[in-house]
Parts: structure tokens; C-alpha cells; sequence
């Protein structure tokens, strides 16, 4: 069975490049952004990539992109291209409302399945709006993430300086997939270890899924 | 034909070169053989000498042929009509010339399937290719309706310092009987190598049986690469009569 993964903000940066990954890997995409010339390019010659336009800080939009995918296996919210000094209100709203509206609308058929993915890759904090939109978004998947442990529903979000390129960011998304319980994402930052490394336990050469 | 980003991890195993020259006989070109053996200098691939092969799994993420995976087997071979080398280092100079044969170019999309095959000739199926380019070990398989063919996994290897100039190769496939050239360009950047770093599984396909008589079957690799991120472009392919 074809996975199916719903990636929104995918017509530019990080969403693109995460809907692209994952359609190489034979996903089903649903790439959702409000951006359709961006969206176009994203699925460029890729017929498992389906493209929607959607504002996801509207609800009806969002009900209606949940009727079209019904469950999804993965779901992806990429950060839209913030304006430099938004207001408090329409950062809130592109950063963590319109997010939190997607997640809840998406989270009850992963709950029902017993398995899926939340990803919220947050905006790098430009304006003191946007860094606060970014917290509450990061507050919201930890305390998501904590009420619903052990339902079989793996949350991240990711935190990525600015400078850091898109494919560094879904590579350490991806291997912390690997690592069950682990919530907050830091691409870009290797935390310094004081303590000798533990010796290893022997692992089985498992394939890739 | 342009790749904007593809990531790649590759392992290169010396085969016996006479075993090589008989798996790519179908093509009419002449195995690169930078390692000597007894014999040989006649033109013929030598006895005891040995070729080498490339096995790489790639990620197409943005392309002119969409979004895909990949896996290659590929033989280094010499350009048509060249003569073979003689001495050491005549073959190593001879090895700034050499050309990669494709000899097996399984991927996982339709749309690159019908282009790679008629465009360029290249030998591609579609197989069901898994991927893990993300963690330390990149690892991946080849399975036909549920069945391994092969299964291949890179460790990490040490950092190198970028190129000074995108390298050019030429590509050679042979498909249906007809022999061709594909110049080929590649920029790479985030390249890691290292000596060994490579495990293989064989399965159960033909090829798979070819790469076992050749040795392959959990062989240690000569070295091992793997590039973050890399563009490509490939120019229109012309047939060459070897």
C-alpha cells in the first residue's frame, strides 16, 4: 500500500523539497499551498504529486483538503515565506493558528490508524511576531506530543537557523524519525558531548523500509 | 538534460577482469583493467587482471525527469577504439580516459523509465527501490514484487575538499543492441570517502547471480563515497560502434 503524505507550504524551500523527497520515495503527495505557480513546479513531471491550492489558516480549505486525502500517513507543515515584520495577529496566524488548524483537523485518522507522522518545520525567528508564533507552534507539538504518547502518532518540529540548507534540515528530521520520543528537532546545532561515548550494542543490518 | 539536486552513495569492487569483459561482451566494449594481471597485451583482457565495478544508489530529488531513486551497476570501461594500456603507468593514465558502462539501471518511476530507454538507451526497470540517505549508514535495496535483488549499505567516510571543476565522463549503455555515448558532467559538493565502507546482499535476480559469479556477494569494496548534494547534466546521446 502507497503511503500517502500531505505536505503543506510545498511550493517553495523546505516544503518543496520535502514533498520532492518524498515523492522520489514513491509517496503519494498531496502538496496543499496557496502559491499555485509554486505548487506547478514542485510536482514537475512527478504524477504521484498531487497539488491543491489551500490556505491552511482557513478552516473550510482545511476540511476540504482533509475530504479529498481522507488519512494521511505523514503530514508535513512547511513555513510560509514570512513577511519581514508581520503583525503580531497574521504571524500568529501563518505560524502557529493555521498549523495547529491542520494538525488537529489531520491527527484523528493517524489516531485511528494507530500510526503517523506530524512534522512542523517552525520559521527561524526574523521579528519578534514571528519568534513568537515559531514558540507557541514548538509549545503546541510538545504538549501534543505528551497527551498523546504511546497512540502510535510520532511528533516533530524543527527549529532551523536560517542558514541552514533545506536538505540538512529534512535529514536530521528523517533520522530523528529513528528515535522514538524525541519532539524537538536542532539542525544545524551538534550539542557538545562531554561524556565518553557508550560502547554500542550490536544491531542487526536492517534495510531500509 | 539537468539534475538541479540528487544526493548519492557509491561503492567501487575490484572484479575479475575477465569476468567483467564477459558480462558487458553485449555491448562491444573493452573493460578498463587499471589493475594487471598475466597476460593481456595483446588487446585482450589479461588473465588474473582485474576491472572495476560501481554499485550507487541515487536520489533524484529535482530534475528534468522528476522525482525518483535509483540503482546503478556500472563497469568502467575504455573508450572505443582505444588500445589497451601498457605498464603501470600507462595504465594509470589510461584511467583519466575511462568511460562508466551501465550495465543495470533499475529506478522507481515510470516517466524516467520511458526517457532513460529511449532517449538516452539506458538499461532501466522498475523495481521497488526503499532509501535511507539520511542516516550515518546510507543504506538501500532493490526488490521486484516483494523480492531482494540487492541490498547495499555505505558507512560514512572522511571529508574531501571540493573539486576545482565539475569532472566529465562519458556514460555508455547498450540497449537492444545498439551501443551508446551519453557525455556526462557532474558537481558535486558534501563528498565523503573513505577505503571500504561498503556491505552488498545479493538476492535473487539475474543480475544479481552475474554480480554473485563475479564476487560481489558480501565483498569488501575497493572504497566508498557519498555526495549530500550533487547536479548532473547529461547530453544527447550518439551511437558508437565499437
Amino acid at each position: 500500500m502507497r503511503r500517502t503524505a500531505l505536505v503543506a507550504g510545498a511550493a517553495r524551500g523546505t516544503g518543496a523539497l520535502a514533498a520532492r523527497r518524498l515523492a522520489a520515495a514513491a509517496w503519494d503527495v498531496v502538496a496543499v499551498d496557496t502559491d499555485e505557480a509554486g505548487l506547478a513546479a514542485t510536482a514537475f513531471r512527478s504524477p504521484n504529486t498531487h497539488v491543491r491550492a489551500c490556505d491552511i489558516t482557513d478552516p473550510k480549505d482545511v476540511a476540504d483538503i482533509l475530504g479529498v486525502t481522507g488519512a494521511v500517513h505523514r503530514l508535513v507543515i512547511a513555513p510560509a515565506l514570512p513577511a519581514p515584520e508581520p503583525p503580531v495577529d497574521e504571524a500568529m496566524r501563518d505560524g502557529f493558528l493555521g498549523p495547529a488548524g491542520l494538525i488537529r483537523a489531520a491527527l484523528p485518522g493517524m489516531l485511528e490508524r494507530g500510526a503517523g507522522e506530524v512534522i512542523v518545520i517552525v520559521a527561524s525567528g526574523a521579528s519578534p511576531a514571528t519568534a513568537a508564533a515559531a514558540a507557541a507552534a514548538r509549545a503546541y507539538i510538545e504538549a501534543l506530543a505528551a497527551e498523546q504518547r504511546g497512540r502510535g502518532v510520532a511528533f516533530r518540529c524543527a527549529s532551523p537557523p536560517a542558514e541552514v540548507p533545506a536538505r540538512l534540515v529534512l535529514d536530521e528530521i528523517d533520522r530523528s524519525l529513528a528515535r522514538p520520543g524525541e519532539v524537538h528537532v536542532a539542525p544545524g546545532r551538534r550539542p557538545l558531548r562531554l561524556a565518553p561515548r557508550r560502547p554500542r550494542r550490536a544491531r542487526a543490518s536492517a534495510p531500509p523500509r | 538534460m539537468r539534475i538541479r539536486d540528487a544526493a548519492v552513495a557509491s561503492a567501487m569492487f575490484t572484479v575479475p577482469a575477465a569476468a567483467a569483459q564477459a558480462v558487458i561482451a553485449y555491448s562491444g566494449l573493452e573493460i578498463a583493467e587499471p589493475l594487471a594481471g598475466r597476460g593481456g597485451r595483446s588487446g585482450s583482457v589479461g588473465r588474473g587482471g582485474r576491472a572495476i565495478c560501481s554499485l550507487a544508489f541515487v536520489r533524484y530529488a529535482d530534475g528534468d525527469l522528476g522525482p525518483y531513486h535509483e540503482f546503478a551497476v556500472a563497469f568502467l570501461v575504455r573508450p572505443p577504439g582505444t588500445p589497451p594500456p601498457s605498464g603501470r603507468g600507462g595504465r594509470l593514465r589510461a584511467m583519466r580516459d575511462v568511460g562508466a558502462f551501465i550495465h543495470w539501471l533499475p529506478v522507481n518511476q515510470e516517466f524516467t523509465l520511458e526517457c532513460g530507454r529511449s532517449i538516452w538507451g539506458f538499461p532501466k526497470e522498475l523495481a521497488d527501490i526503499p532509501m535511507d540517505l539520511a542516516g550515518r549508514v546510507k543504506r538501500c535495496a532493490v526488490r521486484f514484487g516483494g523480492r531482494t535483488a540487492v541490498e547495499v549499505a555505505v558507512r560514512p567516510g572522511a571529508p574531501m575538499p571540493g573539486g576545482a571543476g565539475a569532472p566529465k565522463v562519458d556514460a555508455y549503455s547498450c540497449l537492444d543492441g545498439v551501443t551508446r555515448r551519453t557525455p556526462w558532467t557532474l558537481t558535486p559538493s558534501d563528498v565523503r570517502m573513505r577505503p571500504g565502507g561498503a556491505k552488498v546482499v545479493l538476492g535473487d535476480h539475474p543480475v544479481a547471480e552475474e554480480l554473485r559469479a563475479l564476487g560481489l556477494d558480501r565483498a569488501r569494496a575497493l572504497s566508498s563515497t557519498t555526495v549530500g548534494h550533487l547536479s548532473m547534466t547529461f547530453d544527447p546521446a550518439e551511437e558508437v560502434r565499437p
